[in-house]
């Protein structure tokens, strides 16, 4: 990066959530000036998202996941910090990831699919199997998908997911509409890379196969995977049988505090 | 005030309506029922209907794929059969409510109170007693949830405090003593004579609280009586098991270990200024009533250890460890009271998983044994691992003056008497008497609440620091205190409804909760800390030098004991001691004709079977820590055996946890067995990676009411776990004992649980890089026996399935242990070792089959002289097969140690044995692996 300065990354942190640390680590990583905001923080107006470049949401269980996963912080959000969030999002050009947990929440608020804070267009629903699943999948990473910060990502990769709400599901103009946008960045896939409802391979029956979004902005990534559990080699169960095993998870924030420090 | 109840259904697929249905069909014979349909209920008071509306748009209702009725049925078209609303009782907090709570008053709207509930429509020509079956088979547990059939008036809990009571006792006869103590103290004649004599002293009558207190300190649970008792073995005097334990370990703490058994858990140096604690809890009595609360509050309880330990430690691990009767057990074998195991070990599961999916804690080291000795008590071990800075690693010391404060949940009537409860005997009575004891989780509360007092810990602001756990606020600020004396009023104390007793509020073993003791100077600082992570934090009182615990309600006293009474005043035990080697008859068996046929039955075998349904429920990635997960190889199907991690990101310093228990050779010699136990524990952690040499271990005992058979097993295997501590030079630093695993029926009925002795190992290596995982790597290569198998088959799954126990297990040779573990330690260290797994359950051929599942091949072999059944089901712990590339480096290796190169690894997907150039036999890799995987897929 040269002698570019750090962007900024604010890893939001309320009750429950709990992926705060090694999405922390990932930007660390990859060269983020990182720290964990505490949402009252962000309510007190002692820190302000407008310092930040990138905001995060990582994954966990926001408020125990009551009523529906992600729900009780999206309320929070859109009540809170709404006009915030739409002010990093349009004039700040700020990028935004929400992984597993923090998916559901920009769903819930309506930033994904298509930026519509206040209102939902989409929802993550119970996994088909009707039940909380821990396992690596493989993604496709979709052609010309419309996120901004990913460029030069393709082919597919592995990461865990760790999830019981994870369907997306979308009546079908909606989903019309994130397919011919190129909203959708991360399919489900099978050994040859094509997407698939097949279980386990789609662990909870997304439709399309989704397992990640933009909005139509390419600045808001969501998705249910944890790349962040897939910074370092090692972290792969399999790394034993790999010799030339690179971590595929670290390029998502690579490639976001690279987009960002360039903005 | 009215109450709103706004109903919401899925529009697109009902997944636990459709769930129920599947359930009731896999293990109910109930084919009428058709249909399941499912809706979540929400009742809300002290609000208008506009504001019901608004909150019903923003908070309940999903357009995109659910639909809502106000006020009115939503399951119908058809209507259902029979419609039943199932809720929490009232007083059990339903974490959901304050959620509710929370984000109405995010929207503006200010709620008196609101309940969640869940609603089930039946379709289909099923009978009233048919819903019943259904309804308490997978629906409700009385313990926690009712069947709502009035609409409630109200949501509130209103209820008076019920006033202090004096206990006439300095003049009660023994029989008036006893019946004082049943059901309630668990003290025996000569405890309560001497708790008489102290208030006789004191020249007045206790109060209630203060005989509550006295009872749950001095409670089987909190006090380890029988640990601690003068044992009389055949008439001859031991030391106490405790005292054995302790000065076995000692010796071998060395420069690694930082502190054993007085606190919360034991710690040991890990790198960079880090220390590392463990600490393993059983929940079995909860878990035995209310298996999805019990064993979550179990995970949350054992995960307050280490965050009690020193100035608190962040928790990386989590591990579980269950005995239950298999679950194809007959309802008419199921003792009266009693629930099933098939509903049982799918809420225990669901417990832990759902406590440690929440808390953010990987839960990935486990493991599940059947006997049917468990059907009236299961045992429910979990673990908990954490790291902290060495300097914050000691047990703090409150000064004078100094605030007790405490933080995290509300206190309710939940748990109160678990610690009396809980060192009990169970009986046909227990489930009705003591639902009281039962707990409920609300890991969102502790995540939050250790959240904050992480960021106190590393402030400075925290002195002291202890977890409330069984007793309550009576064990933890009677601890915390011990050594100053302590004021407490305990009116301050916040309650999730009004009414409690102040003895119920001193007893309550709400969960969530810890207690600090703070310097007055950084209160304001530690305050500050609480609100910003939304943790409730009281001050209760403050440590005073009278060497007393004062207890005041307002103005009133409520107990007022010297600490020296309650910490010295129990009268040591004396336990007697009878054991006698059980005969079990041992039939020849001759080697199996269709080899293939017993194999698979070996592997299907529930001690053997594939864990991974349970596996897949747990998160075992979050953190980022896990390096070598529970299952690796091709598929990512096949079973390591331990699990190691990286708790400080991104640096290559390890932690490796395993485990060992297996109570059907305690059963057969509880000396034998245990030693047992001890050499899978070490063997797993071995087979990774792990070094022996910086090893430390947690003893737990789960026996059954310790009469003077279950003493003298108790006794054996102490000796046992000292032996091995002796001959491997390695410590135990915690442990815990619980000793109540009987079950007595009207009929005169009593069930034993085979003991449990569980052994758990943690410890350290350098770098990661040095692990091996147990799937095969590559054709061509060696795989060699390492170690010295016995001939002994007592015990294994190839005698149970031949319908046998044995009378003499595998015995391990303490003399050779010790090399082989440091030889294995060595190779693997060295890089020269592709794959390793331990010989277990299921003996030598089990072993190979894994690394065949993770390899995707196979491997063939040929043995010397020997019977083969007895070699290849042979289950002798401490042993290994390890892949290595070639017989030079296997003999180089190994030249020190028994071992003995089997064949070689092969592409195709066969196991071929020979012996002596005859073809034993040759068996599908796949097929033994389908049979190694079906039983636990159709039940998860």
């Amino acid at each position: 990066m040269g002698k570019r300065i750090k962007p900024s990354v604010c890893v939001l942190k309320t009750d429950g959530i709990n992926c705060d640390r090694e999405t922390k680590h990932a930007f660390d990583l990859a060269g983020g000036k990182t720290q964990l905001v505490h949402i009252n923080e962000l309510r007190k107006g002692e820190r302000r998202l407008e310092s930040y470049e990138i905001l995060v949401i990582p994954g966990g269980f926001s408020y125990g996941d009551d009523v529906a996963s992600g729900k009780i912080l999206a309320v929070e959000l859109n009540s809170y910090l709404g006009d915030q969030i739409n002010k990093f999002v349009q004039r700040r050009k700020g990028l935004v990831l929400g992984v597993c947990n923090g998916f559901q929440v920009l769903v819930r608020t309506g930033l994904l699919p298509f930026g519509t804070m206040g209102e939902m267009q989409a929802t993550l629903g119970q996994n088909d199997s009707g039940h909380f699943e821990c396992r690596w999948v493989s993604l496709k990473v979709e052609d010309n998908n419309a996120c901004v910060f990913l460029e030069g990502m393709k082919g597919s990769v592995s990461y865990q997911v760790a999830h019981g709400e994870g369907k997306f599901f979308a009546q079908p103009p909606i989903l019309e509409r994130v397919e011919t946008e190129k909203l959708v960045v991360f399919r489900y896939c099978d050994t040859p890379g094509n997407p698939t409802q097949e279980y386990p391979l789609n662990p909870n029956g997304s439709l399309n196969a989704i397992a990640g979004i933009t909005d139509p902005t390419g600045r808001i990534l969501g998705l249910m995977p944890h790349p962040e559990r897939f910074t370092r080699r090692t972290q792969y169960p399999n790394w034993r049988r790999m010799k030339n095993l690179e971590p595929q998870g670290l390029p998502i924030f690579e490639k976001m505090v690279s987009y960002a420090s360039r903005m | 005030m009215a109450i709103y109840e706004i109903r919401v259904r899925q529009t697109d697929v009902d997944v636990i309506g459709e769930g129920v249905l599947h359930e009731v069909r896999r293990t109910l014979n109930i084919p009428k029922l058709k249909l399941v349909r499912t809706a979540k209920v929400y009742r809300l008071e002290g609000i208008t209907k506009k504001q019901v509306e608004l909150l019903t748009k923003q908070l309940f209702y999903e357009s995109i794929n659910q639909e809502f009725a106000l006020n009115s049925p939503i399951i119908k078209n058809p209507a259902p059969n029979y419609l039943i609303e199932v809720a929490y009782r009232p007083g059990v907090m339903n974490p959901e409510a304050a959620s509710i709570i929370k984000s109405a008053e995010d929207l503006g709207i200010k709620l008196l109170a609101a309940d969640s509930s869940m609603e089930y429509g039946f379709n289909g020509k099923i009978n009233p007693k048919e819903v019943t079956k259904i309804v308490d088979r997978f629906l409700v547990n009385k313990i926690v949830q009712r069947i709502i059939t009035v609409k409630p008036q109200t949501l509130l809990i209103a209820g008076k405090p019920g006033p202090v009571t004096t206990v006439q006792i300095r003049h009660a006869s023994e029989e008036e003593l006893l019946e004082l103590s049943k059901d309630k103290l668990f003290l025996n004649l000569e405890e309560m004579k001497v708790v008489q004599n102290y208030f006789n002293q004191l020249k007045r009558e206790p109060t209630d609280c203060e005989l509550e207190i006295i009872a749950a300190r001095w409670s089987e649970h909190c006090g380890h009586k029988t640990f601690k008792a003068k044992v009389i073995v055949d008439g001859i005097e031991k030391l106490p098991l405790y005292t054995r334990i302790k000065e076995a370990s000692y010796p071998y703490f060395g420069d690694l270990v930082l502190s054993a058994f007085f606190d919360n858990s034991g710690v040991m140096r890990f790198y960079e200024g880090q220390a590392i604690c463990g600490k393993v809890e059983t929940h079995n009595s909860p878990s035995a009533i209310e298996p999805y609360g019990g064993a979550a509050t179990g995970s949350g309880g054992v995960f307050r250890d280490p965050a009690g330990t020193g100035q608190g430690a962040e928790i990386f691990a989590s591990t579980d460890m269950f005995c239950f009767a298999p679950w194809s057990l007959k309802e008419d074998d199921l003792p009266t009271g009693c629930l099933h195991p098939d509903y049982l070990q799918r809420r225990v599961v669901a417990g832990v998983g759902d406590y440690g999916n929440r808390m953010g804690i990987p839960t990935n080291n486990g493991s599940v044994h059947y006997h049917p000795d468990f059907k009236a008590k299961p045992s429910v071990i979990v673990g908990a691992y954490g790291i902290l800075p060495i300097k914050r690693s000691k047990k703090g010391k409150p000064k004078k003056n100094d605030l007790l404060i405490m933080v995290g949940g509300k206190t309710g009537r939940d748990g109160i008497h678990g610690a009396t409860f809980s060192s009990g005997e169970m009986t046909e009575r227990t489930i009705n008497v003591n639902a009281a004891a039962v707990q409920i989780g609300n890991a969102i509360e502790e995540k939050r609440t250790f959240d904050a007092l992480i960021e106190a810990r590393d402030k400075g602001l925290v002195r002291a620091i202890t977890d409330c756990g069984a007793a309550g606020l009576s064990s933890a600020v009677g601890e915390i205190g011990e050594d100053i004396g302590v004021t407490v009023d305990i009116s301050k104390v916040p309650l999730k409804y009004q009414g409690l007793a102040p003895w119920e509020i001193w007893l309550s073993e709400a969960q969530e909760r810890m207690v600090l003791a703070v310097n007055p100077v950084n209160l304001d600082k530690f305050m500050d800390i609480c609100r910003k992570y939304n943790v409730e934090a009281t001050i209760l009182g403050s440590f005073d030098g009278t060497n007393q615990l004062t207890v005041n309600c307002g103005k009133q006293n409520v107990a007022k004991l010297d600490y020296k009474f309650l910490k010295h005043g129990l009268p040591q035990r004396v336990m007697k001691a009878n054991w006698e080697k059980p005969h079990f008859k041992e039939r020849e068996i001759q080697p199996p004709k269709n080899w293939a046929r017993v194999i698979k039955k070996v592997l299907a075998h529930g001690n053997v079977c594939s864990k991974e349904p349970i596996i897949r429920r747990y998160d075992h990635g979050v953190q980022g820590t896990n390096v070598l997960p529970p299952l690796t190889g091709a598929f990512l199907d096949a079973p390591n055996d331990a699990v190691v991690l990286t708790p400080i990101l991104g640096k290559d310093y390890g932690v490796v946890i395993s485990h060992g228990l297996n109570p059907v050779l305690n059963k057969i010699d509880p000396y034998e067995g245990s030693k047992w136990a001890v050499a899978e524990a070490m063997a797993n952690f071995v087979a990774v990676g792990g070094n022996p040499q910086e090893a430390c271990l947690i003893n737990n005992y789960i026996w059954p009411f310790p009469d003077g058979e279950s003493m003298g097993s108790l006794d054996r295997c102490v000796d046992a776990v000292c032996d091995c501590m002796h001959a491997l030079r390695r410590p135990v630093i915690s442990g815990k004992d619980s000793l109540s695993s009987t079950y007595r029926g009207k009929d005169g009925t009593i069930i034993k649980i085979p003991p449990v002795l569980c052994i758990s190992v943690f410890g350290r290596i350098p770098s990661v890089k040095q692990t091996v995982t147990s799937d095969i790597k590559k054709e061509g290569s060696i795989l060699c026996l390492v170690g010295k198998l016995d001939d002994n088959l007592g015990g294994s799954i190839y005698f149970d399935i031949s319908g046998q126990i044995g009378n003499m297990g595998p015995r391990i040779d303490l003399e050779i242990l010790p090399n082989v573990l440091k030889g294995v330690y060595r190779a693997i260290k060295g890089s020269e070792v592709l794959a390793c797994h331990d010989i277990s359950e299921g003996g030598v051929i089990t072993t190979m089959a894994e690394m065949c599942f993770g390899g995707n091949c196979g491997v063939e072999i040929s043995l010397d002289k020997c019977r083969p059944d007895r070699f290849l089901f042979n289950e002798t712990a401490g042993c290994f097969l390890m892949e290595v590339k070639d017989k030079k480096a296997a003999h180089r290796l190994f030249k020190d140690l028994p071992h003995q190169i089997l064949g070689k690894t092969i592409k195709g997907k066969k196991i071929r044995v020979r012996q002596k150039n005859k073809l034993l036999f040759t068996i599908s890799v796949d097929d033994l692996k389908n049979a190694w995987q079906a039983p636990l897929k159709e039940m998860f």
